[in-house]
Parts: structure tokens; sequence; C-alpha cells
């Protein structure tokens, strides 16, 4: 589905990624752990085609070459990218901009009856008031609040591969929940690929089985499975020399 | 809604009205709840004069402007809201005094102007008489370039110590992260684009909308 080879990437001539190489597969839940401004949130903007940054290397999506295509034919091939702060919109509603995008996306008129529908139907289960649909894309919204409506945006696009920047950052217990319990019931429909870039354990225990990479000083040290993500964290992160080490203390 | 179309010094009582006019004027006495509705571009002078109590909202919303001069009085316990939105394709001059000489009062001016061709600039005066008490003015002005340029000159002149008063003014062009961030809901550059502009410009206009029966997505 998704595969980076040798992947370097800049901002303003400054290096922010180096020689990242990394295979996501259909359905595949795969975990990106490390510091703060090692640059996971880098590898996002990367995939995404975020065009401050300046790529080096091949991103390949099912196969065809995405390296230059632009944020929309990315969109469009069915990545989906939800940030850990959503921007707000004013002017736009959500309902709206969901309404051109899917009619975008398939070509034809949207049924306003229908498209109401799932709209409310979604709202429902994220426990989100609906009067949301019809307001402004986040203006005047919670930290909680936002992430839901960006769920309420995934589960309208159907997207097929979807970076979830630590979009579990700044939520309380209950909203939490409601994300991971979304996000699994999407994954469990759809069955999408997720790329999970986060720094605790409540997300990801939500999946069975994952895959997980550990960055450092920009560049991919250690790839595992969920033990991996156990011992980091418990145990934290330490760099010595060129080897990724699980910190004793 | 009929549009009135007015020609003389007329006094609005509680109410909502749509109004144009015949000579390019409008001279209003507001007295009581008011509120207004303008969608004609060839008025360019407007004078309102609000009677102790009064409550006034006015949405003037313009395709295109060439000159507009709107002149405000409030003397004691009133309060207006006006708000004004303007999409130019040429040179376009807009400009408001709202002079306050009483107590009591309350302001609220919001202009959002885009301008596609030429220059549009838009002057907003407060005037806060002295030894007047307890008045509120704010002016909250925004403009985005799209082929032309915007000025903003945003003044407040108090002269009593017992006031609240602030401003927010913006200029820039089409927010690149707002841009990205729907195209990364795939939609594409133009559409985004189109859709950023229109939401800006109706984003001080809710209730001109839903008054009108309008659709801003038409």
């Amino acid at each position: 589905m998704l595969e980076m080879t040798n992947v370097n990437l800049f901002i303003n001539e400054k290096k922010l990624l180096e020689n990242i190489n990394l295979k996501i597969n259909a359905g595949e839940v795969h975990v990106l752990m490390g510091k703060n401004g090692v640059g996971k949130s880098s590898i996002a903007s990367s995939i995404m085609g975020n065009p401050n940054y300046k790529v080096e290397g091949s991103i390949k999506y099912d196969g065809q070459e995405i390296t230059n295509l632009n944020i929309y034919e990315r969109a469009k091939l069915g990545i989906y990218l939800l940030n850990q702060t959503p921007m707000q919109i004013e002017g736009v509603t959500n309902a709206e901009m969901l309404r051109i995008a899917l009619s975008e996306k398939t070509g034809e008129a949207i049924n306003i009856l229908k498209f109401n529908k799932e709209l409310e139907s979604i709202c429902t289960s994220l426990e989100l008031d609906k009067s949301f649909i019809h307001r402004e894309i986040n203006v005047g919204a919670s930290g909680g609040e936002r992430k839901k409506v960006e769920l309420l945006h995934m589960w309208m696009l159907k997207p097929s591969f979807i970076i979830l920047d630590e979009i579990d950052s700044g939520l309380d217990v209950d909203a939490l929940k409601i994300v991971a319990k979304s996000l699994k019931e999407y994954h469990e429909k759809y069955h999408p690929a997720i790329l999970i870039i986060t720094h605790s354990d409540t997300l990801i225990n939500t999946f069975d089985n994952y895959f997980v990479h550990v960055l450092n000083d920009h560049q991919i040290v250690a790839n595992g499975s969920k033990e991996l993500a156990k011992e980091v964290l418990t145990k934290g992160f330490k760099r010595t020399s060129d080897t990724f080490v699980i910190s004793e203390n | 809604m009929n549009k009135l179309l007015v020609s003389d010094i007329i006094n609005l009582n509680d109410g909502i009205y749509s109004l144009g006019s015949k000579n390019g004027n409008l001279e209003l006495v507001i007295n009581g709840n008011v509120t207004i509705y303008l969608e004609d571009e060839e008025i360019n002078n407007i004078n309102l004069k609000l009677d102790e109590n009064s409550n006034l909202f006015v949405y003037d919303f313009r395709n295109n402007c060439h000159d507009c001069h709107v002149k405000i009085e409030q003397n004691n316990n009133s309060k207006v809201h006006y708000n004004c939105s303007i999409q130019n394709n040429g040179n376009s001059n807009y400009q408001i005094d709202n002079n306050i000489t009483g107590d009591n009062n309350e302001s609220y001016l919001s202009v959002r102007t885009l301008s596609h061709k030429d220059d549009s600039k838009i002057t907003i005066n407060v005037k806060i008489d002295e030894k007047t008490k307890n008045n509120i003015a704010l002016e909250d002005l925004k403009g985005i370039f799209d082929g032309g340029s915007v000025m903003i000159e945003p003044n407040i002149i108090a002269l009593s110590n017992e006031v609240v008063a602030n401003h927010l003014t913006t200029i820039g062009g089409v927010d690149k992260v707002s841009l990205y961030y729907l195209m990364s809901k795939g939609i594409q550059e133009f559409d985004a684009k189109k859709i950023l502009l229109k939401g800006f410009i109706y984003s001080n206009m809710d209730e001109f909308i839903k008054n009108m029966g309008g659709d801003k997505n038409a």
C-alpha cells in the first residue's frame, strides 16, 4: 500500500528526515514512536504532501509514485491525515466542506437526505452534538470536539490510509475512549492501513496487532512489534552512538 | 421580504427592514429594536441616528462598492452592530464614522473586504467624546487580497477614560494552511480557494443569509 524508500526530507535546506524506509500494507496498523522533535510529524507531512517540504527518494502508494503529487491528488487516492491540532476554518461548515469533497470524490451529486442521515448517525456514535454538522469547521470547538469532528470527516470520506498524528494528545479519558472505539470500528469495517504517531499506549492498545518503528535523530532506528512499544513506554528512549537501545532508567 | 426604497429622512421603529435608496442616500432615525438589510451597491451615503434605548443591527452586503460613507450617531443607551461585507473588482472606498456623544452605548463594527482588482480602502473612525461614561467600542476588520490590494485604517479616538475600546485588524492573502487543509480532504485547489473566500466574505453575514432566504453555496 505505502512504501517509502530512502526518503530524505528538507525544510529550507534543513534536513528533517534521513534515509527513511517504511512499508505499510493494506489493513496493517503501524506505530511510530520517538522523542519530541525527532521528525515524527515530518513523516506524516511527507506522506500527505505538505508543499513546504522538499522530498528526496521515493514514496509509492498502491504501486504508484506519489512523491510529486500534491495534497489533493494524494487525498483523492485515499490518504487522510488527522492532525493533533485540527485547524479552524471560519465561514465554512462541516456539511458544506464534506458535500464538496464527496461530490469531487464520486463525481456525482450528493443525495442530501442520505448525506444528512449518515452525518447524524456518525455524530451519535462519536457522542458529538449534531449541531456540529452545520457549524463552521472547528470554530469555537474544544480540543476533544475537534478530534471528533476530524473523525466525522474520516467516516464520511472513507480513506484507505490514515495517519493519526498524536490525536490522543490533550484528550480526556472519556473522549480518548470514544476516539479509540471509533477508530477500531472503522478499521474493522473498512480495513484501512493506519499509521499512528503517539507517545502513549491508550490508542495503540485498541488494536490487537501492530508494527512499531522508533524514530531518533531523524532516522528510523528500531523496528519491531508491540513488545518494542511496551519497552519504549516503560523504559523510555536512549540513543548511544549508532545503536538504538532501550534505556535502563 | 420586500425592499423599501427610501428618498427622504425616515424614522424606523421596531422591525426588520430591507432598504434601497432612490438617490443614493439613506438618512434614518432609529427607534427601538431595528434590523436593516442593505444590498444596494448604489447607496453611497448612509446616516444613522440612534435614539435612546435603541438597538440597531445593520447588514450591508456589496459585490462592488465605489464610494460609501456611513455616519453613525449614538447619544445615550444605544447599541449598534454594523456588519459590512464587500467584494470588489475595482477601486473602492468605504468609510464609517461613528460618533458616541453620551453614556452607556455599545458599538460593534465588523467589516470584511475581498479585493480581486485595484485598491480597496476601508477607513473606520470611532470617536468617544470626553466626559462620557460606560461606552464600548469594538472594531473587527479583516481584508483579503486576491488580485487586488487592501488598505484598512482603524481609528478609535477615546477622549474619555471610562470606555472599553478595542480593534482587531488583519490583512492577508488566501491562507495557505487553510487551503492545504481543505485540499487534504479531497477538494481541489480551485474549489478550496473558492469556498474559503466565500466563507470569508459571508463570515459576518449569518443573519443576512438566513433572513434573505439565501444560500451562500448557491
